[in-house]
């Protein structure tokens, strides 16, 4: 027999546990290994391997379960507090921004009248109308910003106490 | 979608404590395993454990229920423990998994048992012990995720995050490793 029949052999031995062959492949396979010891003991020594690998197993720490569960309870609690301020800050935000869209031409009159009268380029006070759109945004994000910083810190803090 | 990944999905978008706590027991032992598995330090895959569980209640919202619930777990224990080795200005977890590539991902002490071996457990023969520890980690993983856990290759590919052919590759040649190992040879 020859090297290349083993090889075909050994390779479908493996394949099979790993993605499965198929009716035909498993026919010469089954014909092969009534043939070959070699290659029936190599079945053997993969079906050990994977029967050792399955025979593993891992003690578990003692209350592992309920601990996670305490810490997991205790985030939802945080979380839905946190929710109705989050909720406050996004409904800000877009009676901020309706307000802006609605006041922008008399805000952009108001701007342009500055501007005039105090003599500033037109580009400053465009950048300056700009930014007062952008207000909104900046206040919703540093506030956010916060929120996830100090969430980061009761995190750490949190993970040393436990 | 299986009802069960549904009913997982639509308690994780409302946050339902008691939904999570049953989640918590049921997959306790296979989190845990895979972690162990990954890390190789009982401590450090408690820690991990409790870390997964806060970012499923935290990113619940985005499992859909198109996929098995454990691969999505595991999938985000992976994500940390790769985050926590980044942060640690590690290599990542293949480059330090891959046995082409560098040392296998337990950090053993030379004059005691290697962390896999503790955290495995002592009343374990010590024969598949020794080989397990033989075999590289990135190969480990996927022979837990296949044979242990018997996730389909493409729930594993999902898990890590790499092509099926990747994981098929993985799986080869982590049987081969592990035959080598348990008959004497090297990894």
């Amino acid at each position: 027999m020859s090297e290349g029949v083993h090889a075909r052999a050994g390779h479908l031995i493996a394949q099979e546990r790993v993605e499965g062959i198929s009716p035909a492949e498993r026919h010469w396979l089954d014909q092969h290994l009534q043939e070959c010891e070699r290659c029936a003991e190599q079945v053997r020594t993969t079906e050990e391997a994977v029967g050792a690998l399955r025979a593993v197993s891992v003690p578990l720490p003692r209350s592992l379960a309920s601990r996670a569960q305490m810490r997991v309870r205790l985030r939802v609690q945080e979380l839905s507090e946190r929710e109705p301020q989050r909720r406050a800050l996004w409904l800000a935000c877009g009676i901020s921004w309706t307000l802006g869209i609605a006041s922008a031409p008399y805000v952009w009159r108001a701007f342009e009248w500055i501007g005039h009268r105090t003599g500033v380029p037109k580009l400053i006070w465009e950048m300056g109308f700009g930014l007062w759109w952008t207000i909104p945004a900046l206040v919703a994000a540093v506030v956010l910003l916060l929120e996830n910083a100090r969430q980061t810190d009761e995190g750490e803090w949190f993970k040393e106490l436990s | 979608m299986s009802d069960d990944a549904k009913t997982v999905a639509r308690g994780l978008q409302k946050r339902d404590p008691e939904l999570l706590d049953r989640l918590i027991e049921q997959y306790q032992y296979r989190l845990f395993r895979y972690l162990v598995y990954l890390t190789a330090s009982r401590e450090r895959a408690e820690d991990f454990f409790q870390e997964t569980w806060i970012r499923v209640l935290e990113r619940g919202h985005q499992y859909d229920g198109k996929s098995k619930f454990e691969a999505w777990l595991f999938a985000i224990a992976r994500h940390l423990v790769i985050d926590w080795q980044r942060q640690k200005k590690m290599q990542s977890l293949d480059a330090l998994t891959d046995p082409e590539d560098g040392a296998p991902m337990e950090i053993a002490d030379e004059e005691g048992p290697s962390p896999l071996r503790l955290a495995l457990g002592r009343e374990q023969k010590a024969k598949v012990q020794a080989s397990l520890e033989q075999v590289p980690a990135i190969y480990r993983e996927v022979l837990l995720l296949r044979f242990q856990e018997e996730l389909k290759l493409e729930e594993i590919a999902k898990v890590l995050e790499t092509p099926i052919s990747t994981v098929k590759s993985r799986l080869y040649r982590g049987l081969e490793s592990l035959k080598g190992v348990l008959q004497g040879g090297a990894a």
